[in-house]
């Protein structure tokens, strides 16, 4: 029987050759190595505002309130999950005027577990002082982000407490833009209530107008002082009348925080949903090359597949054709 | 059962939307079709029909593999105990701004090393020595601050320890550092567990959190080694002080007393200088010694080879089949097949 095997012509059928292929290829998917490329990825300094106003509840996430704490470490893990492998983050925590580096750079896949729990774990409780001095902390972040060696991702809503005299920051002393990196806005655009707590961590309620301040009456008076009622140069240098204002209300300094950017050469982005982080900070974020692994299988099996699936059409179109010049008009050539 | 499928999972599953794919096989073929004038006539051959269905069955493996390989399928990481060498660690590192000075309470300069440059140093050796050592850092100042959580990846744990020589913060409240590096310890039973405190000071530990404090330590019962770094010529944990013996007037002994009354294995190092940072450390390395049940969490495997060999497997005997197959319509060509016979698959 064998000797009636067509071989020779069994060998150049499309369907044999296909089929050949698809074996090959399968052959090659079990023992081809990852390829090493380079790609892409971010070497990042986190550093979040731990400061009370992070404690209000502008968010709402499946209709209950979220406070914007909660809210920037959603979009922080998210992001950690969603950088490529072979980024590096570090991460540190704003309050008073400095950031705290709690880690430098970790790798964030081999790595992921601790990072994410450490972030899943942020509380404002971390916090070692009440102050929220934003934009001396955002420079002593660039600093450290210069330190090193990474970009920044500065995460707060801007609220300086106590308010800044004047309303004027003080100057950046670095080089604009040798950092590279983003402020994230956290928080609405509309005044919220501040939560407060107790000295046991227990909430309380929320500020009142005259419970934080409302003007910073250190250093010079402001320029409008002398219109001020009950105006007296040595005795009331500020005016008499008790500040008013809504520092006791929060909601993101938009225009001081894209002030600041603009100073330090960062990008902005305002944080809305948790997976909002990604785009900007890859838009912002110095691309460094890292190497990586592409693993080719998946290609080398689909095309295997297309060529089972081809053959298989094959046959399938082949018996159509014998039928269907029959069916429609039987002298045709197809 | 559904246990049992618990174990198994694809990195892609949204491949598997392709499987339906591999029943085409039992409808299709991608072998020679002949036109027979009579399938009738051909007398019934077992043989046949099982090399019929062995190439059907060939087909479903193919397609069928190739589908499962693409959607990489992987058997989940699984937690196995092991007998081991290794400890949970805990780490609570003192973050005040005195750590930044040296053993003399000096600005570091030139060779002298500030107290937390040192035990950064130090500890770094420490951190991965052994590999079934899992650790947590805790820091803190006025407030605890949870910088790693318990985990097993020595390089985030060295990344952590590397940040600990920045300029520190404010004051030392240890009770809060007590009670969240407590915390840090899983609830797994049966594993070794090291309480590392490092410090260059103490403070009066409130008596009301004591108690809490008291029922943790005796809840978890992890052994305390108590790094005390000493600046010279300030009060040793055994210093009685003059006048009034409080807690107040003397804290770091009465630190050491409330350690002592914990009624867990304790042990106070006190270190002037680096030297006996390392002394203190590698006595804390052999004290720790001993075999411990571990839980080895084994990573997950790549099953994706098997089915890519499932594939292969199957498509090998497609391609035999393909090379094996007889071709009638050649011998046909001459004869002219009959217009009006079925088609039948050739099996």
């Amino acid at each position: 029987m064998s000797a009636a095997l067509p071989l020779a012509r069994n060998l150049r059928a499309p369907r044999f050759l296909a089929l050949a292929l698809a074996l090959a290829l399968a052959g090659a998917a079990l023992v081809v190595p990852a390829v090493p490329f380079t790609r892409t990825g971010a070497k990042l300094l986190a550093v979040i505002d731990i400061t009370g106003s992070m404690n209000v509840r502008d968010y709402a996430r499946d209709g209950r309130p979220e406070s914007r704490l909660d809210r920037a470490k959603a979009a922080l893990r998210r992001l950690v999950a969603e950088l490529p492998c072979g980024s590096r983050v570090a991460l540190g925590l704003f309050t008073e005027r400095r950031p705290f580096l709690l880690f430098e750079p970790i790798e964030t896949c081999g790595d992921f577990a601790p990072l994410d729990g450490t972030l899943a774990s942020l509380d404002w409780r971390m916090a070692w002082e009440g102050d929220s001095r934003v934009a001396a902390g955002l420079y002593r972040a660039i600093d450290m982000a210069a330190g090193l060696g990474t970009d920044l991702v500065f995460v707060t809503d801007g609220q300086e407490s106590p308010p800044l005299p004047g309303g004027e920051p003080p100057a950046f002393e670095g080089k604009p833009g040798a950092v590279r990196g983003l402020i994230v806005g956290a928080g609405g655009y509309a005044l919220s209530p501040i939560p407060r707590y107790d000295d046991r961590g227990r909430e309380k309620g929320f500020y009142g107008e005259a419970d934080v301040p409302q003007e910073n009456r250190f250093g010079p008076p402001p320029a409008d002082a002398e219109t001020r009622e009950g105006y007296n140069p040595r005795n009331a240098p500020f005016g008499s009348a008790a500040a008013q204002g809504t520092e006791h209300l929060s909601s993101v300094r938009e225009p001081y925080l894209k002030r600041l950017a603009a100073a330090t050469g960062l990008a902005y982005a305002h944080l809305d949903g948790p997976d909002d982080l990604e785009r900007p900070v890859r838009a912002a974020a110095t691309p460094r090359a890292l190497p990586g692994a592409l693993d080719l299988r998946p290609v080398l099996g689909g095309m295997a597949l297309a060529m089972v699936l081809a053959t298989l059409g094959a046959g399938r179109a082949d018996a159509l054709r014998r039928r269907l010049p029959r069916i429609l008009s039987p002298s045709e050539k197809t | 059962m559904s246990k049992h499928l618990a174990l198994f999972g694809f990195a892609l599953p949204l491949a598997l939307w392709l499987l339906p794919l591999a029943l085409l096989p039992l409808v299709a073929t991608g072998r020679r079709r002949h036109a027979v004038p009579a399938v009738a006539a051909a007398p019934p051959d077992a043989l046949a029909r099982w090399i019929g269905a062995t190439l059907t069955l060939a087909g479903v493996a193919a397609i069928a593999g190739l589908v499962l390989g693409l959607a990489e399928p992987y058997r989940v990481g699984e937690r196995v105990t092991r007998i081991g060498i290794g400890a949970q660690v805990s780490m609570l590192i003192d973050r005040s701004g005195s750590m930044n000075e040296t053993f003399a309470g000096r600005q570091p300069s030139g060779a002298e090393e500030s107290k937390a440059a040192a035990s950064r140093r130090l500890l770094a050796g420490f951190v991965g020595e052994r590999e079934h050592d899992l650790f947590a850092v805790t820091a803190f100042s006025t407030a605890p601050m949870l910088v790693l959580p318990m985990t097993d990846r020595h390089e985030a744990v060295r990344a952590a320890i590397a940040a600990i020589d920045r300029p520190g913060l404010d004051y030392t409240n240890v009770a809060r550092g007590l009670a969240m590096a407590l915390s840090q310890f899983g609830t797994d039973s049966g594993i070794s567990r090291a309480l590392l405190f490092i410090s260059d000071g103490a403070a009066v530990i409130d008596p009301r959190v004591q108690d809490q404090l008291r029922a943790d330590f005796a809840k978890i019962r992890p052994n305390l080694y108590w790094l005390f770094l000493r600046t010279k010529g300030s009060p040793s944990i055994q210093d009685r002080p003059e006048g009034e013996d409080t807690p107040q007037a003397a804290p770091e002994r009465h630190l050491d007393l409330f350690f002592r009354s914990l009624g867990i294995p304790y042990r106070a190092f006190e270190a002037e200088g680096p030297q006996a940072v390392a002394d203190a450390i590698a006595r804390i390395e052999a004290l720790e010694r001993d075999p411990i049940p571990y839980t080895e969490v084994r990573p997950r495997r790549d099953l994706t080879g098997w089915a890519y060999g499932l594939a292969a497997l199957g498509l090998a005997v497609l391609v035999l089949a393909a090379l094996a197959e007889a071709d009638m319509s050649a011998r046909r060509r001459v004869e002219r097949p009959a217009e009006d016979a079925p088609l039948r698959r050739a099996a």
